[in-house]
């Protein structure tokens, strides 16, 4: 039985996870889910965010909250459901997944099981629901958080200054006040700097 | 179908864009055609932004050089797979955008090492044209460098160092790295400061750092220039035709170019435009292989190729590269744009030419932690702050020029890539004395990396690649030493011109397409004293005609 997931895994994600119940271990072929001309309902974007907020909440990594990547948030869900290949699929997949992870766990170790012991192969194809759940939404919604803000909090933990600028990072116009990343001025004596 | 242009550019890259735009700024209806073989990429697309962001995807990888479209021959191994973009805009659309000058020994090599080739042009010819380059490609850089003489400040203020290049800067001062003789003002030990990286970004530019496929057109990409030209309603003869791969240029005797034949790639179907004025813009690869391919009566081993020089003395810089770990990072630091903003020319200078001039930078994405893909993985908060405040490594690298060699040759390979271009063979080796000058300079980043108190875990020197090819259609005095002349016209042609790498001699220690902007301004500029003379001739001829007509009327003002 061990063998046989272990060989499984190297190529797909169909070894029955640890996590979740009929739903989530569905398998699918590991391809986008076919959704042209598909659209999201408010009460779809609704339940999205809550995937999105739980991110940040999982990570301690938004500053206050995550209301202020709403829009950004927003802006992507729209390019990837008006655009092919539609993302519509995947986004209410997800849903599903999560619904029944929470019916089986209570929410709180729900959204814990699926960040950190859903058991999926990030590399591998999805051909579960709840690795296509995991790869397609999940994973680019933490990429999109990251470069939404989410990267400020580290820096500071020993004293250390705020990072600024991150890859994807729409930190505005360069030419405004403010500097874009944490810089190095030679003329000013930047304590810092100077790694003990 | 228009099928006779003044001028047929064959290429769409940079080097097309700035020449086509400057003759058209200087004469509204001239006819330009430029064919371009590879397809349109959509630039600025939100969705495309965000797959990249998401998922690392580019839209367009898959117009790149595969493995097995690309051998290489001799010690060295030479890549050309994953490096050209064949699209509308060609490689700008993915380049890194660091805009360097040449220094003034960069032309003239042979005479200052015995090795290599001069330019048959000065770093004097050419300052006023980088001044322009560098306005049109909107570079960022520090007015108060002191490495290469320049009559202009930048056009724009430069990126500013990040905090992480701070401990570079100090062990590069400890090491005198800084302190170099520079040949600036020879004798004069003047001081090589470190330096903030030119880079060419507009200033719109909103330093996200996702610059291989920038949301805004922040950066610098000849398909905006392109798009400009095509948008301008004053210039109504100007067109681009894509999948329109050129595989013959034809002659109608030694020294008169005529045409040029491509295929639609869409359609199948073979088209033949004539031209008063050709320029292959192709890149360095694609210049070498198309005059070899367009073999006629009068050319009968291509054009430009009496002397078997054409694709010869293929140069590219190999990356030097130091990786030093410290055992921890407490500032959390890791380099917060997607480009360099250190670099030094210390070693990028006359003296260090005749060993193999170096141009050292700090790595563009080190220190770096990929936190995104620690939660991906699923690891704690707690196990995340360990690693980004815990090991770091920082990454020295620097380009090692090299010297062009007869033997070393870039040609075409039987068969056709997918855009219908001839595959390509590098014949690529080094002598033992060049592998033993790299390896020495790799001792000096050791140097560095250790001064900065850390451990060094790798050096390497890197395979060099079509990234900065250059000098395979090199410039010179004759046929015999060279395949093209000071304005980069093919010998023995009126009329066909190379505007690309492959004209130059030498390909320095810094990265080329400055230079090559450089070029296409001055190319323009012999382009339009041409016409005026040929205008001047003109008039003069009409001038004479009507003497006589008055001569022979009686009437006289
Ligand atoms: C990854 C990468 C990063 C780089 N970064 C930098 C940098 O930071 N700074 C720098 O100075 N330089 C950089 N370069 C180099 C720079 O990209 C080139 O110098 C520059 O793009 C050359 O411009 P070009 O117009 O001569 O050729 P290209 O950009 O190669 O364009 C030539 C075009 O011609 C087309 N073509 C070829 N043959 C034919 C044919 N027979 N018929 C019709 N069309 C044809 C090709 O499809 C291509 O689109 C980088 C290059 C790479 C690959
Ligand atoms: S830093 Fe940002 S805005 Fe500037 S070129 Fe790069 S991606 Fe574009």
């Amino acid at each position: 039985m061990y063998t046989i997931n272990l060989l499984n895994t190297q190529f797909m994600n169909t070894e029955l996870t640890s996590i979740g119940g009929a739903v989530c271990n569905e398998t699918l072929s590991a391809g986008l889910i076919f959704a042209e001309g598909q659209s999201l309902t408010h009460q779809n974007k609704e339940a999205l965010w809550e995937i999105f907020e739980a991110i940040g909440a999982s990570w301690a990594n938004t500053i206050y909250n995550s209301n202020n990547q709403r829009s950004s948030w927003y802006e992507m869900l729209k390019a990837k459901t008006e655009n092919a290949p539609n993302y519509a699929g995947e986004y209410v997949n997800a849903i599903y997944v999560i619904n029944e992870l929470k019916a089986m766990y209570g929410t709180e170790d729900a959204y814990k099981k699926l960040f950190f012991e859903s058991g999926i192969d990030n590399n591998a194809p999805p051909t579960t629901r709840l690795a296509h759940c995991k790869i397609y939404v999940v994973n680019e919604f933490i990429r999109m958080q990251i470069t939404a803000g989410g990267f400020k909090s580290w820096g500071t933990k020993y004293d250390g200054e705020q990072a600024r600028n991150y890859h994807g990072f729409l930190g505005g116009t360069r030419y405004n006040r403010t500097p874009r990343v944490r810089a190095y001025n030679p003329d000013t004596n930047n304590h810092k700097n100077d790694q003990e | 179908m228009k099928n006779q242009f003044d001028y047929i550019i064959v290429g769409g890259g940079v080097a097309a864009a700035t020449t086509a735009k400057g003759l058209l700024e200087h004469r509204h209806d001239t006819s330009i055609l430029i064919l371009e073989a590879g397809p349109e990429i959509i630039a600025k697309d939100r969705r495309f932004w965000w797959d990249y962001i998401t998922r690392g995807e580019r839209p367009y990888t898959f117009t790149y050089d595969q493995k097995f479209e690309a051998d290489s021959t001799g010690n060295i191994d030479y890549q050309t797979d994953g490096v050209r973009v064949k699209a509308y805009g060609g490689s700008t659309m993915h380049w890194g955008a660091w805009c360097l000058r040449f220094r003034p020994e960069d032309f003239n090599l042979f005479t200052n090492t015995g090795e290599g080739a001069d330019w048959p042009i000065n770093y004097e010819d050419l300052e006023t044209y980088y001044n322009d380059a560098e306005a049109f490609l909107s570079v960022c850089g520090d007015d108060n460098a002191n490495w290469v003489p320049r009559s202009k400040p930048y056009p724009v203020p430069p990126f500013e160092w990040t905090a992480a290049d701070g401990e570079m800067i100090k062990a590069w001062e400890q090491l005198d790295v800084v302190y170099q003789d520079g040949d600036i003002n020879p004798g004069t030990k003047n001081k090589i400061k470190s330096g903030k990286m030119p880079i060419a970004r507009y200033r719109k530019c909103m330093t996200t750092g996702t610059c291989k496929y920038c949301p805004i057109g922040g950066r610098f990409n000849a398909q905006y220039v392109l798009d400009d030209l095509k948008n301008d309603t004053r210039f109504i003869n100007f067109e681009v035709r894509i999948n329109a791969p050129v595989h013959q240029v034809n002659a109608s005797s030694k020294s008169k170019i005529e045409s040029v034949t491509y295929t639609d790639n869409l359609s199948g179907n073979e088209y033949t435009v004539k031209g008063n004025t050709i320029i292959l813009a192709s890149g360095a690869y694609n210049v070498p292989k198309l005059l070899r391919a367009s073999k006629n009566e009068f050319w009968k081993n291509g054009i430009g190729n009496d002397h078997d020089l054409v694709g010869r003395f293929v140069v590219s810089h190999s990356m030097l590269n130091v990786v030093g770990k410290a055992p921890s990072n407490p500032n959390g630091w890791f380099q917060e744009y997607d480009f360099p903003t250190l670099m030094s020319h210390s070693y990028n200078t006359k003296e260090h030419q005749k060993k193999g001039k170096i141009f050292m930078f700090k790595n563009r994405t080190t220190p770096n932690v990929d936190i995104a893909q620690l939660m991906i993985d699923g690891k704690t908060r707690e196990e995340i702050d360990e690693i980004v405040y815990g090991e770091m490594t920082i990454n020295i690298q620097a380009f090692l020029e090299e010297k062009g060699k007869y033997s070393n040759r870039l040609e075409a390979k039987p068969g056709k890539d997918r855009f219908g271009l001839p595959q390509t063979t590098v014949h690529f080796s080094r002598t033992e004395e060049e592998m033993k000058n790299a390896n020495d300079r790799l001792k000096l980043l050791e140097q560095i990396i250790e001064k900065m108190g850390l451990e060094v875990i790798s050096s390497r020197v890197d395979k060099p690649g079509g990234h900065h090819t250059t000098g395979t259609a090199r410039m010179g005095t004759s046929p015999e030493n060279s395949v093209t002349d000071k304005f980069m016209k093919v010998h023995d042609t009126d009329n066909l011109y190379v505007c690309s790498n492959a004209a130059f001699p030498t390909g320095s220690a810094v990265n080329p397409t400055l230079t090559l902007t450089a070029m296409a301004f001055r190319l323009v500029n012999h382009f339009i004293e041409k016409q005026t003379n040929q205008t001047n001739s003109k008039t003069n001829n009409v001038n004479k005609r009507n003497t006589i007509q008055e001569c022979l009327s009686g009437e006289s003002n």
